[in-house]
C-alpha cells in the first residue's frame, strides 16, 4: 500500500501566486474584509521575514516597503483546489479531497504506470508547479503518515515501510495538530496548551509516553493521537466523489447572428440537460449560458457576486458588480473576454425545458450577446425536484413557472430592479424601501401578520406622489410659499391660498448621503379649481419639488 | 442642649439681575440637559450659556427622574444672572392615575399618527415587551415643593431597580404642594392618554391631574418641533385646556443647546436602545429642533397662540424656589443632660489637651492653649460644635473598634481636631496656619477628611455613619462619570456600529501617556492604530468622541464622601440605592455638596493604612510584639539612613522614581524633611521651578533670599522657596493685606475648578495689594509665578504632614519588620508604584526569604512562618545576613496564583486544615470547587510539589528542586544556587503534578473514583529554568527564584553590561551599559517629554533617562519591550545616579510574561 499526500503551503497566497506568478519575488500578503476594516489575511514567507503577521490591519502592512498587497479570491482558491484536485486525479483514480490546501491520493498499483513511489512523488511536485502551485509531496504506507510528512516536510519526501516512527518524530506537535481535521480549533488549542505544559516538543515525545499513563489522561483521543504520531494508523481513504455535471455544449459551424436559431440550438441542449437531470429524479434552480463570440465585446460575469448574495436576482451580469477588482481579475478578464455568459437563478427548482427556453430568449433580448456566436455551453446546477400539494381550501396561486414568465416580460418592459415586491425600511427618509424579488410565498406570509392600525386608521386623505417630483419655482411672503410655478406641467402653477407646514425632517447624517428636508401641505388655486399639493423643499440643495397631490 | 447648627450662608448671586434691554416675552420652562442621561445632549452649563447669547432671562432644568444636574444649573445661572427654576420629569404609573385600568401600553400603541416621533417616546424603555410609563413634568415653586419633589423621587428610586421606577398617584397626592405639574410632550400623560384612548381619554387624564395638583397648577403644555402627528396632539390638547379652563404653556421640550446637539442625542438614544445609528431607524429624531430658541422665534411659531408665549413669563414669575435655599441642617449630637454642644466639646477638647501637650514645654503648651481657646471660639460662633462632635464620635467608633484612622487635609490645620484626635500632626509645633482649615469669611463648612484602611475596615465605619443617621439621613456623595477617553471611544464606535474588535482597537488609540507631544495628535494615533482618518466614518467618529467629552454617561458612587443631614436628607437632595448593596447615594457629587453648602465627611481608603494596620497585626502575631503608630520612635536613624539612600520601594509617597531621585540630594534628617520631600515632587512645584532652587539652598549651593523681607517669617522654614498652599496663602495676606477668607478664595480660584476672569480679578487684588506695601515689581512678578504655576497642584502642609507620618510609619515598619510590612504590601495589593514582582525581589535583596506558593502551607494570603533550624546562608552583605537571621520567612499566598478563585483558594485551605492532603488526586477530590485550569496552574507554579502520597509533607532534604530553589535569597551568587538547588534530590517536580493532575481531574467513572494513583513520578522530563521562569511569571506574575538576568549575567558581563549595583561606583560622565527588566515607563506630565524607563537585575534598579528624539526613533520598542539594554553617559549627580541613553538594545532574556507598570 503507498499513499502520496499534496501540501501546498500558504493555500490562500499561493491561489493568488498562480494567477500573477511575477509575485513570487516579493512578499505578499492578502487582505480580507470591507473597507476601512480590512486586515492581513494571509502572507507569504517573504512577507513573514518582513515582519509582517495575519491580523494587522491594512495601514500597518502598507508600512512595510516593497510589499504587495492583494485581497483573497475565493474564486481563486476554488480554482486552485480544483487544480490541485485534477493534479491528484491525473495520478490517481482514488483521490481523497482532505482539506482545501490537502489532497491524498492512493498510489498502490501505479508504479508500472508512472514508475516508482519516489518518481510519481517527484512528478506529482512538477506537476503541481506546472499548475502554478509549489507544493509539498510526500508518500508513504498510510495516508495520515504521508499528510504529516507532506506537511512538516518542504518539498518531496519519501518514507519507506517501517521507517515511519522514526522519520516522523522529529516534526513539531502542532503539525500533528493541523492534520487533525475531527478535532474543533479550540479542542486543538487545548492539546496544545496541555502537551507544551508537559513540555512535549515532537511526535517522538509523545509516542514515548507510556499507553495506559496516556489512555487514563485523554482517553481514546490520547492513544489515536500516540497511533499518527507513529505513522501507524491505517484507514480506508475516502474518495471524491465525481462530481455531478450536467453539461451540454455545441460548436458552430457559422457563427449565428439572430436569437431565432440560437433558441432552436437552445431548445435541443435544454431537452438534453433537462432529459439527464430528469433521469436522476432532479431539478435545477440555476441555469449558466455561456458563449464563445467571434469578437470579445462583452465581458463574462463573476457568478458569486458577493454583493448580492441575499437577493435573488433574476439575472445578473458582472455590470453590476461595484467596487475595482483586484489585478487578477483584470489578467481573468484579459484571457477570457471573449466569452459571453448569463445565469438564470429561478426561485423554486424545475423541469420544464420549454419554460427555461423562453426564460433564456427573454434574458436574451433583454441582453444581446452583441457579437456573432461561434459556441455554446449550457450547464445546469442539479437540485432536488420540487414536491408540492396544494391544500384543499387553498385558492390555487400561480404555477412558479408561469410566474416567473410573467415577471420576466414586466421586466423586460419596465427595466430590470422595477420590479418586486415592497418592504418598508425603518427610517425616516422618505421612500424609504427596499425592492425585494416578488416571491408569492413570502407574500403570503407577510399578509398573515397583523398589520400596525398605522396609516389607515388615521389617513383622511390618499397622497398621489409624482415620480419624479416636479422642479417648481416658488415665490415666499413671510418665508411661505405664495406663488408656484412648475415648468414641466404647467396646470400646477398659481396663488397658494392656504399652506400647512413646515414639516421638517432630517436624517442620516453620519452618512454621506446625509438628508433635510421641509415640506408643506398647500393649496393651490389653479384654472381648474382648488387643488391640494404636497410641495418640499431640499434643504441642502435649496431645490423646490411638488412631490404630489392629495386626492 | 444647644439648637441646631444651621448651614452658614452660601454665596450669594454675583450678578442678581441682568441687566435688560427689552421686556422678557419668553422663559423656556421644559429642558432636558445631559444629566437627564442618555436622552439630554448638552450640559446645564453650556444652556445657560446659550440661554445669555439668546437673552432669555429664566429657564426651568427637568432631567429625568432626577435633580442630578441643578446644582451646576444653579450656579451657572447665578454667575449668568438668569434665573434658574427647579424641576423633573417624573415617571409615573398609569394604573394608579386609575385610567381606564392600563397601566401600561405597547410602544407602537403610543403613536398617535402615522409617522410618530418616535424618538422622544423613548424616555421610555423599549425592551422585549416594549413597555414605556409616561413621564409627568413638575416645577418648583417654594422650598415645600422642592422638598416634596426630593421626597417624591427618592422613595420612587429606593424601591426600584436602576432607571426603573415610577410613582404612584397616591405618591403624587401625597406630594403634590409646591409643584406644578405640566402635561407634557410627546412622552408626557397626555400624549400617552390620547394615543390610548382618544380625546376622551386624555381629558380624563388632564382633569385627574387637576385632582392632583389643583386647577391653578396645571398647565396644558403645546410644543411645536415642525412635525405633523405633534400638531394633531396640539389641536387636542388645545380643545382640552378649553373645555378645562386651564391656561395654554408653549415650551420647547429642548434636550440640547443648538441644533448642532441633535447628533449627540441620537447617538444616545441608539446607546439608550442598544442599537446602532443604522439599525435605530425611527427611534432617531425626526428633526433637529430641540434646541434653545430665542423669544422670537417661540413667538412666530405659536403666532396664532400669543397667550402660551406670556404665560411662560406669568409662570415663570410664580416659581419662587432657588436651591440656594435647600433648608439643609447638619445633625445634633447627642450631648449629656445639663450640657450644651459647645461645653461638650470644650471639655473633650480639653481632656485631649491634657494628653497631648501634657508632657510638652511650657512655651508650646501655652501656645497650644491659646489656639485652641481661639478656635473654640470661632467654633462657637459658626455654630458647628455639632459637626466637630460627631466627626470625633467617628474616629471614637474607630478606635474603639480598633480601626486605624488618622484625619488628612486642612483639619490637620486645627489645634481641636488635634486635641480631639482627629489629626495625628500637631499644629503648633509645626506652626501650621489655622485660615486655612477655618475661616469666617468664608460662609463655608469646613473639610475633615479621614483615612481609614482600604476593604473591609473602612465599609464598617461606613455602615455605623449610616446606622447613626438612618438610611435617608446619610449617604455617600455621587461621582458623576464622565465621557472621556477610552469610555468615549468605545461607545461612540458601537454606536456607528463598528466590529468589536475594532472598537478594541479605537478604545487602545485613546493612549494613556501623561504628556502628549506635538506629534500626538488624533490623527497621528489613528494612523498609528492603523486607521485612515480619511474615511468619512472615522472622520464622524472622530468629531463625535470630541463633542462627546466630559458629557455625563452615569452616577457613580464617590469613593468616600458622606454627608449627613439633620432629619431628613431626602428633603434635601433625591437619594438612590448605589449597586453596592447597603448603600445609599445622593444624586450630587462632592463639589456640587460643597457648592450648596452640603456638609460632607470624606472616609477615604487608604491602601498604605490597610497595610500599616496588617503588619501591626502580623507583628503582634507572629514577632510577638506590640507596635503602636502613635508610639514609633520618633528619629529612627536607620530610617533616615534608608530614605537617604533613595531605597524605598513600597514605602508611602516616597517610593516613585522622582521621589527616589530627590531622596539623595534632600538627605531628610528629621521629620520635617519628610515633610517637604513628601511635597515638593508635585505638578506644582516641579512647574514653579521650585525644586531645584529648593534643593540648591538646602545643599548650600545657593544663597537664601526671599521676593521681599517681610515673607522671611513665612518661607524662612522653606529656605525662601514656597513649597506649601498655607506659604502661598501667607504671603497673599502678607504681601497684599489678603484676609484669611480672601486667600482661600484665591486658591479655590486657582484650583482645578478655575475660571480666567476670577483668577484675574484676584490677580488683580494681589497687585494692587502688593503694590500699596511697596513691593518691588520683580518681587511682584515671582509671586505672582509662583501662585500661577501652584495652581496646577501642591500639597498645603497640614496634607504634607499627615502624609510624612505615614511615610515614616511605613519606612519604620520595612526597616525594622521587612517580613511582616512586605507580607502586608502584597496582601493589599494593587497599590502604590511597582509591581509586586518588584516588591518581591527588592525584599529578596533585604534578606528576606520568600517561600513560594505551597497548597500545603500556603493561605489565601501571604503569610509568615517560624524560622526554621534548617538554614543556610548566601554570602552577602553584612546587614542581610543579620535581617535574615531575625526575620520570619514569608509565603506567598494563593492569592498570587492566577485565574483562581478566592472562593476555590479558600475551599482549599479550608480542606487542608481538617486533613493534610495525601496526594493530587485527594486534593481534586476533596476540593471540588477548583477547576482543572486551576490545578494547572497550582501544578505549573509548583504549589504541588510538596504533595505527598503518604499523608506527610515532603521531607525538607526531599523537596524537589524547583521548588526549594525559590527559597535562595536572589543575591546574584547563580553559581551558587544552582549547585544547592540541584543538589538535592527531588520527589515530584513541576511535571510529574502536571502528570498527576491530567489524571486526577479527569472523570473515570463510579467504579474507579475512589481509586487514587500514588503520586509517582512522571515520564516527563523536569522544568528547565526557563521553563519554571515562563511558568511563574504566567502563573503568578513574578518568581521568588532567581531573577531572570541573573541566568545571563556572564552573557552581560562579555557584552560589557553593568550590574545596577555597579553603577555607585563608577564615575560620573563615564559610558556605560546597563540591561535589564523593564519594570516602570514613566513619560510625565512635567517633564517635557522626556521617558524615564527603570530597569531592574538581579542587584537592584537602574534608571535610564530617554530624550524626546531617541524615544520618537525607539518609540515600539520602548514602548513594547520586556527586557532592553541601554548604553550611554552615567549620571551621578549626588547619588543620583541615572543613564541618559543614546543607544537603545532589546534583548532576548526569557519569553516569561514579565510586566512593568507604564505612565504614571
Amino acid at each position: 500500500m503507498a499513499f502520496a499526500c499534496i501540501f501546498v503551503p500558504d493555500f490562500p497566497v499561493e491561489a493568488i501566486l498562480r494567477a500573477e506568478p511575477d509575485l513570487r519575488s516579493q512578499a505578499l500578503a492578502l487582505l480580507e474584509g470591507k473597507p476601512p476594516q480590512q486586515k492581513v489575511f494571509a502572507i507569504n514567507e517573504k512577507a513573514r521575514c518582513a515582519g509582517l503577521d495575519a491580523g494587522m490591519t491594512k495601514l500597518q502592512a502598507e508600512a512595510c516597503p516593497g510589499l504587495a498587497l492583494r485581497c483573497r479570491s475565493t474564486a481563486q482558491e476554488s480554482a486552485a483546489h480544483a487544480a490541485l484536485l485534477d493534479c491528484a486525479q491525473s495520478f490517481s483514480p482514488r483521490v481523497e479531497d482532505t482539506a482545501p490546501d490537502t489532497v491524498v491520493l492512493d498510489i498502490t498499483g501505479t508504479e508500472h504506470l508512472f514508475g516508482p513511489p519516489a518518481k510519481i512523488a517527484r512528478d506529482l511536485a512538477r506537476r503541481a508547479s506546472d499548475l502554478g502551485l509549489e507544493a509539498n509531496v510526500a508518500v508513504a504506507s498510510n495516508p495520515d503518515a504521508a499528510m504529516l510528512a507532506a506537511r512538516g516536510y518542504s518539498g518531496v519526501s519519501v518514507i519507506a515501510s517501517g521507517e515511519e516512527e522514526e522519520r516522523l518524530g522529529h516534526l513539531p506537535l502542532h503539525v500533528l495538530l493541523a492534520c487533525l481535521s475531527e478535532i474543533t480549533p479550540e479542542r486543538a488549542a487545548e492539546l496544545s496548551d496541555m502537551f507544551d505544559r508537559w513540555g512535549l516538543r515532537n511526535l517522538r515525545s509523545l509516542t514515548a509516553l507510556p499507553a495506559l499513563a496516556v489512555s487514563e489522561r485523554m482517553g481514546q483521543e490520547g492513544l489515536r493521537l500516540q497511533k499518527l504520531s507513529r505513522g501507524a494508523v491505517v484507514r480506508t481513504l475516502v474518495p471524491v466523489d465525481s462530481p455531478l455535471i450536467f453539461e451540454e455544449s455545441i460548436e458552430l459551424e457559422y457563427p449565428l447572428i439572430l436569437l431565432e436559431p440560437l433558441a432552436f440550438l437552445l431548445g435541443r441542449l435544454l431537452d438534453q440537460v433537462c432529459s439527464r437531470l430528469a433521469s436522476r429524479a432532479l431539478a435545477t434552480q440555476e441555469l449558466h449560458l455561456k458563449l464563445e463570440l467571434e469578437t470579445g465585446i462583452h465581458l463574462d460575469e463573476d457568478q458569486d457576486s458577493p454583493q448580492t448574495p441575499e437577493i435573488p436576482d433574476y439575472n445578473e451580469d458582472d455590470e453590476t458588480e461595484t467596487g475595482s477588482p483586484p489585478p487578477l481579475q483584470t489578467a481573468e478578464h484579459a484571457t477570457r473576454v471573449s466569452f459571453f455568459s448569463r445565469t438564470l437563478r429561478l426561485p423554486v427548482a424545475m423541469l420544464d425545458a420549454k419554460v427555461f427556453l423562453k426564460l433564456l430568449q427573454l434574458d436574451l433580448k433583454a441582453h444581446p450577446p452583441g457579437a456573432p456566436i461561434k459556441k455554446i455551453w449550457l450547464s445546469a446546477q442539479p437540485a432536488r425536484a420540487r414536491a408540492a400539494q396544494g391544500g384543499l381550501f387553498i385558492p390555487p396561486s400561480p404555477e412558479p413557472e408561469k410566474l416567473e414568465l410573467t415577471m420576466a416580460r414586466i421586466a423586460g418592459i419596465v427595466g430590470e430592479g422595477r420590479l418586486g415586491s415592497i418592504e418598508l425600511l425603518d427610517t425616516h427618509r422618505p421612500e424609504g424601501f427596499l425592492l425585494q424579488h416578488f416571491n408569492p410565498i413570502d407574500a403570503e406570509r407577510s399578509n398573515s401578520k397583523p398589520v400596525a392600525q398605522d396609516s389607515a386608521a388615521s389617513a383622511v386623505t390618499a397622497l398621489r406622489i409624482f415620480r419624479p417630483a416636479l422642479r417648481a419655482t416658488v415665490t415666499l411672503r413671510d418665508g411661505k410659499p405664495a406663488h408656484l410655478a412648475c415648468l414641466k406641467k404647467k396646470e400646477i402653477s398659481g396663488d397658494v391660498i392656504w399652506q400647512a407646514g413646515p414639516w421638517r425632517s432630517s436624517g442620516d447624517w453620519w452618512e454621506p448621503y446625509a438628508w433635510a428636508r421641509d415640506e408643506w401641505d398647500i393649496a393651490l388655486q389653479t384654472s381648474n379649481g382648488v387643488v391640494l399639493y404636497r410641495l418640499v423643499r431640499d434643504l441642502l440643495s435649496g431645490q423646490w419639488l411638488v412631490e404630489g397631490t392629495y386626492d | 442642649m444647644s439648637c441646631c447648627a444651621s448651614v452658614p450662608k452660601i454665596r450669594k448671586s454675583v450678578n442678581s439681575a441682568r441687566p435688560r434691554s427689552s421686556p422678557i416675552e419668553y422663559v423656556e420652562l421644559h429642558a432636558r440637559s445631559a444629566f437627564s442621561f442618555l436622552e439630554g445632549a448638552s450640559l446645564p452649563e453650556d444652556m445657560v450659556s446659550t440661554c445669555a447669547t439668546l437673552d432669555l432671562p429664566a429657564m426651568a432644568l427637568l432631567d429625568r427622574d432626577g435633580l442630578y444636574g441643578a446644582p451646576r444649573f444653579h450656579m451657572a445661572a447665578d454667575k449668568a444672572g438668569i434665573q434658574a427654576h427647579i424641576g423633573a420629569e417624573v415617571t409615573f404609573c398609569e394604573t394608579d392615575l386609575q385610567i381606564a385600568g392600563l397601566s401600561n401600553f405597547r410602544i407602537e400603541e403610543f403613536k398617535p399618527g402615522p409617522a410618530v416621533d418616535r424618538a422622544h417616546n423613548s424616555s421610555i424603555r423599549k425592551s422585549d415587551n416594549s413597555t414605556i410609563s409616561p413621564r409627568l413634568p413638575l416645577l418648583v415653586s417654594s422650598r415645600l415643593g422642592y422638598q416634596n419633589l426630593c421626597r417624591l423621587i427618592t422613595g420612587m428610586k429606593l424601591r426600584a431597580q436602576k432607571n426603573e421606577g415610577a410613582v404612584c398617584e397616591a405618591e403624587l397626592q401625597e406630594h403634590a404642594s409646591g409643584l406644578i405639574c405640566l402635561t407634557g410632550g410627546p412622552e408626557g400623560p397626555l400624549a400617552a392618554a390620547l394615543a390610548r384612548g382618544g380625546f376622551e381619554e386624555a381629558q380624563r387624564c388632564v382633569d385627574s391631574l387637576i385632582g392632583i395638583f389643583g386647577h391653578d397648577n396645571v398647565f396644558v403644555e403645546l410644543q411645536r418641533h415642525f412635525l405633523r402627528d405633534e400638531e394633531y396632539r396640539n389641536q387636542a390638547a388645545i380643545e382640552i385646556a378649553r373645555s378645562l379652563h386651564l391656561p395654554l404653556l408653549a415650551t420647547n421640550g429642548v434636550s440640547y443647546a443648538g441644533s448642532q446637539h441633535r447628533e449627540l442625542c441620537d447617538v444616545f438614544t441608539a446607546l439608550r436602545h442598544h442599537c446602532t445609528l443604522a439599525t435605530a431607524g425611527r427611534l432617531l429624531a425626526r428633526n433637529s429642533e430641540r434646541h434653545l430658541k430665542t423669544s422670537q422665534q417661540m413667538r412666530q411659531l405659536f403666532a396664532d397662540l400669543p397667550e402660551a408665549i406670556s404665560k411662560t413669563v406669568e409662570l415663570s414669575s410664580r416659581l419662587e424656589f432657588e436651591l440656594s435655599d435647600l433648608g439643609y441642617q447638619f445633625p445634633k449630637y447627642p450631648v449629656p443632660e445639663g450640657e450644651t454642644l459647645m461645653s461638650f466639646l470644650r471639655r473633650r477638647t480639653h481632656e485631649g489637651f491634657r494628653e497631648r501637650y501634657g508632657r510638652a514645654g511650657s512655651d508650646l503648651q501655652q501656645r497650644a492653649w491659646r489656639q485652641i481657646e481661639r478656635e473654640l471660639t470661632l467654633i462657637q460662633k459658626l455654630e458647628l460644635a455639632g459637626y466637630f462632635l460627631i466627626v470625633w464620635d467617628l474616629v471614637r467608633f474607630c478606635r474603639e473598634q480598633n480601626i486605624l484612622v488618622q484625619g488628612r487635609g486642612s483639619a490637620a490645620n486645627s489645634a481641636v481636631c488635634y486635641s480631639l484626635g482627629i489629626t495625628a500632626v500637631d499644629p503648633i509645633s509645626m506652626e501650621l496656619l489655622f485660615e486655612r482649615f477655618l475661616s469666617e469669611e468664608r460662609g463655608e463648612w469646613p473639610d475633615i477628611d479621614l483615612d481609614l484602611p482600604s476593604g473591609d475596615q473602612r465599609e464598617r465605619v461606613i455602615q455605623h455613619v449610616y446606622q447613626s443617621y438612618g438610611e435617608r439621613g446619610a449617604a455617600m456623595t455621587a461621582n458623576v462619570i464622565t465621557y472621556r477617553g477610552r469610555l468615549a471611544a468605545r461607545e461612540m464606535g458601537k454606536a456607528l456600529g463598528f466590529e468589536p474588535e475594532t472598537l478594541e482597537r479605537l478604545s487602545a488609540v485613546v493612549g494613556s501617556w501623561e504628556y502628549r507631544d506635538e506629534h500626538d495628535s488624533f490623527d497621528r494615533r489613528f494612523r498609528d492604530a492603523g486607521l485612515d482618518l480619511c474615511h468619512p466614518r472615522l472622520r464622524k467618529y472622530f468629531e463625535l468622541c470630541e463633542a462627546v467629552q466630559n458629557l455625563p454617561r452615569h452616577l457613580g458612587q464617590h469613593s468616600g464622601g458622606m454627608v449627613i443631614c439633620q432629619g431628613q436628607l431626602d428633603s434635601v437632595v433625591p437619594l438612590e440605592p448605589a449597586s453596592m448593596p447597603g448603600r445609599v447615594v445622593v444624586q450630587w457629587d462632592k463639589d456640587d455638596c460643597a457648592d450648596l453648602g452640603i456638609i460632607k465627611v470624606d472616609l477615604l481608603g487608604l491602601g498604605m493604612m490597610a497595610v500599616l494596620e496588617d503588619s501591626i497585626e502580623l507583628i503582634r502575631k507572629d514577632y510577638g510584639e506590640e507596635v503602636s503608630l502613635a508610639h514609633l520612635p520618633a528619629d529612627d536613624p536607620a530610617v533616615y539612613a534608608t530614605l537617604q539612600k533613595a531605597d524605598t520601594i513600597g514605602m508611602f509617597q516616597v517610593e516613585s522614581r522622582a521621589q527616589m531621585s530627590c531622596l539623595p540630594r534632600l538627605r531628610p534628617q528629621r521629620f520635617y524633611d519628610i515633610v517637604v520631600q513628601v511635597a515638593i515632587i508635585r505638578p506644582g512645584p516641579i512647574v514653579g521651578q521650585m525644586v531645584n532652587p529648593f534643593l540648591q539652598r538646602r545643599q548650600g549651593r545657593e544663597p537664601v533670599s526671599y521676593p521681599h523681607p517681610s515673607l522671611e517669617p513665612v518661607l524662612a522654614r522653606t529656605l525662601g522657596v514656597p513649597l506649601f498652599q498655607e506659604q502661598l496663602l501667607r504671603i497673599a495676606m502678607i504681601a497684599a493685606n489678603f484676609t484669611g477668607g480672601e486667600a482661600e478664595e484665591l486658591r479655590r480660584a486657582m484650583g482645578f475648578k478655575r475660571s480666567q476672569a476670577r483668577m484675574k480679578e484676584i490677580e488683580a487684588k494681589l497687585r494692587a495689594g502688593m503694590e500699596r506695601n511697596g513691593i518691588a515689581p520683580a518681587a511682584q512678578e515671582q509671586i505672582i509665578l509662583s501662585i500661577t504655576s501652584f495652581a496646577l497642584y501642591g500639597f498645603p502642609e497640614s496634607h504634607a504632614a499627615s502624609f510624612a507620618l505615614l511615610a515614616y510609619a511605613s519606612a519604620f515598619l520595612k526597616e525594622h519588620y521587612l517580613a511582616a510590612f512586605t507580607a502586608a504590601l502584597l496582601n493589599n495589593q494593587p497599590m502604590g508604584f511597582y509591581h509586586p514582582a518588584t516588591i518581591v525581589k527588592d525584599a529578596q535583596r533585604h534578606g528576606l526569604k520568600i517561600r513560594p506558593i505551597d497548597v500545603m502551607k500556603s493561605d489565601w494570603l501571604c503569610t509568615l512562618e517560624p524560622v526554621s533550624s534548617f538554614e543556610f546562608k548566601v554570602s552577602g552583605e553584612k546587614n542581610h545576613t543579620h535581617i535574615q537571621a531575625t526575620q520570619p520567612p514569608l509565603r506567598l499566598g494563593l492569592r498570587y496564583v492566577r485565574g483562581l478563585r478566592e472562593e476555590a483558594g479558600q475551599s482549599l485551605v479550608r480542606a487542608r486544615t481538617e486533613a493534610p492532603f495525601t496526594s493530587i488526586h485527594d486534593i481534586a477530590h476533596r476540593v471540588p470547587e477548583l477547576r482543572k485550569d486551576e490545578l494547572n496552574t497550582l501544578a505549573a507554579i509548583g504549589a504541588l510539589n510538596s504533595v505527598s502520597s503518604n499523608g506527610d509533607p515532603v521531607p525538607r532534604h526531599q523537596v524537589s528542586d524547583d521548588q526549594n530553589h525559590a527559597c535562595i535569597p536572589s543575591s546574584g551568587n547563580l553559581q551558587l544556587e544552582t549547585r544547592i538547588l540541584f543538589s538535592r534530590t527531588s520527589k515530584l517536580h513541576r511535571r510529574d503534578a502536571l502528570w498527576q493532575v491530567e489524571r486526577a481531574v479527569r472523570y473515570s467513572g463510579p467504579l474507579l473514583e475512589e481509586l487514587s494513583e500514588l503520586d509517582s513520578p512522571s515520564p516527563l522530563q523536569p522544568m528547565n529554568h526557563e521553563e519554571r521562569l515562563v511558568a511563574d511569571f504566567h502563573g503568578t506574575g513574578m518568581t521568588v527564584g532567581p531573577h531572570p538576568m541573573a541566568y545571563r549575567r556572564g552573557q552581560m558581563e562579555s557584552m560589557g553590561v553593568r550590574r545596577a549595583s555597579d553603577l555607585r561606583k563608577l564615575p560620573n560622565g563615564q559610558r556605560t551599559r546597563i540591561a535589564g527588566c523593564v519594570i516602570v515607563r514613566q513619560r510625565p506630565g512635567t517633564a517635557k517629554g522626556f521617558v524615564f524607563l527603570s530597569l531592574e537585575d538581579e542587584t537592584g534598579v537602574a534608571n535610564a533617562i530617554i530624550s524626546p528624539d531617541m524615544f520618537q526613533k525607539n518609540r515600539l520598542l520602548l514602548v513594547s519591550e520586556k527586557f532592553v539594554m541601554v548604553e550611554g553617559v552615567l549620571q551621578n549627580l549626588d547619588n543620583v545616579i541615572s543613564v541618559k541613553a543614546d543607544c537603545i538594545t532589546p534583548l532576548s532574556i526569557t519569553q516569561a510574561e514579565t510586566t512593568s507598570h507604564n505612565f504614571h
